[in-house]
């Protein structure tokens, strides 16, 4: 039907968050009417002003949150249809999380060997084998027998990655990669993503890193108030985005990464 | 003062009592775990009725005296059903149930310090909620669990003191009969007593070797905290 391995059609997600007093419920659409293709090896970026509502719809993208509207895609696969099943859907996607959320009582293995043990069934050599060639992908051999809390913010982040990779998903989506880390730890982690982008992996990426996004996306998309306000090549948005929204957005982003 | 303690005859009965008490309350420990893990989940990602009843289970198993609970399960119990039913293991099934009613909120709230990141992470790679409880958060519950469950351990031992009102033989009912043939209160009590600590005293640094030892490395702040 499609040649898409992913797609979004007018997707909503609304959710409520209770305020100081009881009775406060704010009600946040975090997503109205997003529509979004994503093509074998695409890497798209989206970007935008913090609580706008981007992880919420990566998160429904992997129906992790579940749209209160709209359709997704997996290849041909609605996901938002009834009686889908969603665990086998999730195996084939793979995410990365922006507090990392590796499984605490696992050592790096343990992390990337679980899925591939419990989901795809494999014996463990197998999954043990698979398990290490995802961690050295992401160059991190040396530290398989650890435990996350023994680990610095990027290896932990890597071996998010590596747990995400290690299924050979159809698209990886990354929720702000390096944005819970250290200023001098997010370099490794990207170092990880570039050399995934040049393998032609399809990426669908919350970031802000803008010279990482100028090298690797196709197409940025700027995210504001839960909708998508303009979609280009990074050429746009770095020379003259069209909106005084992204433009002033990108101003902003590029000050702060000069001063840096 | 101590003579009878050279009295074979009262070791006998003070080991057949002790054998009731640690029996029973092992099987508590394990049943009131297995009941109170069930229980958690079926409070976490129950409907309203399935709250409702455990919430009701939770308060009449923590809300009265064991002796109480002991006392309907053997005698109002049979009697309702008409059936005859063994004593001990009516016996046993409260202890369980009890013990489930305490369980259910530690191994909760044990639960619910990690359900949120961790239940993300597990159905981010495809495995189901089952699975991820089952995988994740689970063994990572437990071993928070394991000092509430040092204290169930040291309260459940020395309630099966309730046992002897209902005529089942634990320690405490040893300590009864050989103070009824004896007339040495106080002694008897002490030696009971002694027995009672060094069991309790022994299992608890047990159980800390074994949260040591099942620690995840580096968390152990957090999971204190």
């Amino acid at each position: 039907m499609t040649d898409c391995v992913m797609e979004a059609k007018h997707v909503y997600k609304t959710y409520c968050v209770k305020g100081e007093k009881r009775k406060d419920v704010k009600v946040i659409e975090a997503v109205k009417d997003v529509s979004l293709q994503i093509r074998k090896g695409d890497i798209k970026l989206i970007f935008g002003p913090s609580g706008s509502g981007k992880s919420t719809f990566l998160r429904c993208m992997a129906m992790l949150d579940i749209p209160d509207k709209g359709d997704i895609y997996l290849g041909d696969q609605s996901l938002t249809a009834k009686g889908v099943d969603l665990n086998k859907a999730r195996a084939r996607i793979g995410f990365v999380f922006q507090h990392i959320y590796l499984f605490r009582h696992l050592t790096a293995l343990g992390n990337v060997e679980l899925a591939l043990r419990q989901v795809l069934k494999l014996p463990k050599e197998e999954a043990r084998k698979r398990a290490i060639a995802a961690l050295e992908e992401v160059k991190l051999t040396d530290c398989i027998k650890k435990y996350p809390s023994q680990m610095s913010g990027g290896q932990a982040q890597r071996v998010g990655i590596a747990r995400a990779i290690a299924r050979k998903p159809d698209i990886i989506l990354l929720d702000e990669p390096t944005s819970a880390l250290d200023p001098e730890l997010t370099g490794e982690v990207i170092d990880t993503l570039r050399d995934l982008a040049h393998e032609g992996t399809t990426m669908l990426i919350v970031s802000h890193e803008m010279p990482f996004a100028k090298e690797v996306a196709e197409e940025m998309i700027f995210y504001d108030e839960g909708h998508v306000v303009e979609t280009g090549p990074p050429s746009l948005f770095f020379n003259a985005p069209n909106t005084d929204r992204a433009k002033q957005f990108m101003t902003r982003i590029i000050n702060r990464t000069t001063r840096e | 003062m101590f003579e009878w303690l050279t009295n074979p005859l009262y070791w006998t009965w003070i080991f057949q009592g002790l054998t009731l008490t640690v029996e029973i309350t092992l099987f508590g420990v394990c049943l009131g775990l297995l009941l109170g893990t069930l229980l958690s989940i079926g409070d976490i990602y129950g409907g309203r009725t399935a709250r409702g009843l455990i919430a009701i289970y939770v308060e009449f198993f923590r809300g009265s005296p064991l002796f109480i609970q002991i006392f309907i399960a053997v005698y109002t119990v049979p009697a309702l059903l008409h059936l005859q039913m063994d004593h001990y293991l009516l016996a046993f099934l409260v202890f369980g149930l009890n013990s489930a009613g305490y369980q259910k909120g530690y191994v909760k709230g044990a639960m619910q310090t990690i359900l949120d990141d961790q239940m993300a992470a597990g159905m981010s790679v495809g495995m189901s909620r089952w699975q991820t409880l089952r995988h994740v958060i689970i063994p990572q519950a437990y071993r928070i669990v394991i000092p509430s469950w040092t204290n169930e351990f040291c309260s459940l031992t020395k309630s099966t003191s309730a046992l002897a009102f209902v005529g089942l033989f634990d320690l405490t009912s040893a300590g009864l009969s050989i103070k009824g043939i004896t007339y040495q209160v106080l002694p008897v009590w002490m030696v009971i007593g002694a027995i009672y600590f060094v069991w309790i005293t022994g299992v608890s640094k047990l159980m800390d070797v074994i949260y040591e030892r099942k620690k995840i490395p580096g968390v152990e702040l957090d999971l204190q905290s």
